[in-house]
């Protein structure tokens, strides 16, 4: 048997076949085949919901936040320049170590900040 | 020791940190002129032809060890403008190396550092060699190895000289 339906806008061809006891739907391309008393798994009817980590950005060593390179709401990738820090007479740039987005920053150019000191948040 | 060669860069540090995730510890960026070498906090290092201008990619190390490096790769220099050319050098700690009162030298350290990693470590030096005149600004506070010596000076000697002792050293506190 051979007929289409609608859902919202979009059209699919629907075919139904029996044999030996089985039952084949085809929608579009897509096949499921019933069996009396057997479950059949179609499609997942919602999105699993997604945890969205909280990622911390932490003063590798203390120093002077020499630069701010992003801002509050920024999109950022892993590998992306932060923050220059200098400390122990040498100048580093601290990196993303995740990609995500900015939620807040704890620190401005010029501050002094000790080992560990929060620097970022970000998800 | 791999030496790779530009005529002309922008920075031979800017370009350690582009490349240096696919080179190996002690390879040497080599710039026969810069365009926009840097010092500390971004400051401008005047990088005429002539003049020697290098960073090296050192090896993975503890951010302790890379501090004492960055001292200890000033006494190399110093200790080659006194052993090879009889010159008497002040080092202005941590980076800075003086003859007769004027800067002929400075060292540049930058860490990329990822999550609590030190991803890479890059050594700049900028020694002033063969650089016959300053511009107005810096004439008072510069000199180079041609102006103290009045002769000319073999750069790639003088580099591969640098890099071994840093090697050395290296080799002994990390």
């Amino acid at each position: 048997m051979k007929f289409s339906i609608k859902i919202g806008d979009k059209e699919y061809p629907i075919e139904i076949l029996e044999k030996n006891g089985e039952v084949k739907i085809k929608v579009g391309e897509k096949e499921f085949i019933f069996e009396e008393n057997k479950e059949v798994f179609l499609a997942r009817t919602k999105l699993e919901k997604k945890e969205f980590k909280e990622r911390k950005i932490l003063a590798p060593i203390g120093g002077v936040i020499n630069e701010v390179f992003v801002k509050e709401g920024d999109f950022i990738k892993e590998g992306q320049k932060l923050f220059l820090l200098s400390a122990m007479k040498m100048e580093n740039e601290i990196l993303s170590d995740f990609d995500g987005k900015i939620k807040k920053i704890f620190v401005k150019k010029g501050e002094v900040v000790k080992k560990d000191q929060l620097l970022l948040l970000g998800e | 020791m791999r030496i790779l060669k530009f005529k002309k860069l922008d920075s031979t540090q800017k370009k350690a940190k582009e490349i240096v995730q696919k080179m190996k510890p002690w390879t040497i960026i080599l710039a026969e002129e810069q365009i926009s070498g840097y010092g500390r906090k971004g400051n401008f290092w005047y990088s005429p032809r002539g003049g020697l201008y290098f960073s090296v990619i050192l090896p993975k190390a503890k951010i302790e060890d890379l501090q004492i490096m960055t001292i200890l790769s000033a006494f190399c220099v110093a200790k080659i403008l006194k052993e090879d050319f009889q010159l008497e050098p002040f080092i202005k700690l941590p980076n800075d190396i003086y003859v007769r009162g004027k800067k002929i030298c400075g060292i540049l350290t930058e860490n990329l550092i990822f999550g609590k990693e030190i991803r890479a470590s890059i050594i700049g030096i900028g020694l002033n060699t063969n650089i016959e005149k300053f511009p107005e600004n810096l004439k008072e506070k510069s000199t180079s190895l041609k102006i103290e010596l009045k002769s000319e000076i073999n750069n790639n000697k003088v580099l591969e000289r640098i890099v071994k002792e840093m090697k050395n050293i290296f080799e002994k506190i990390a």
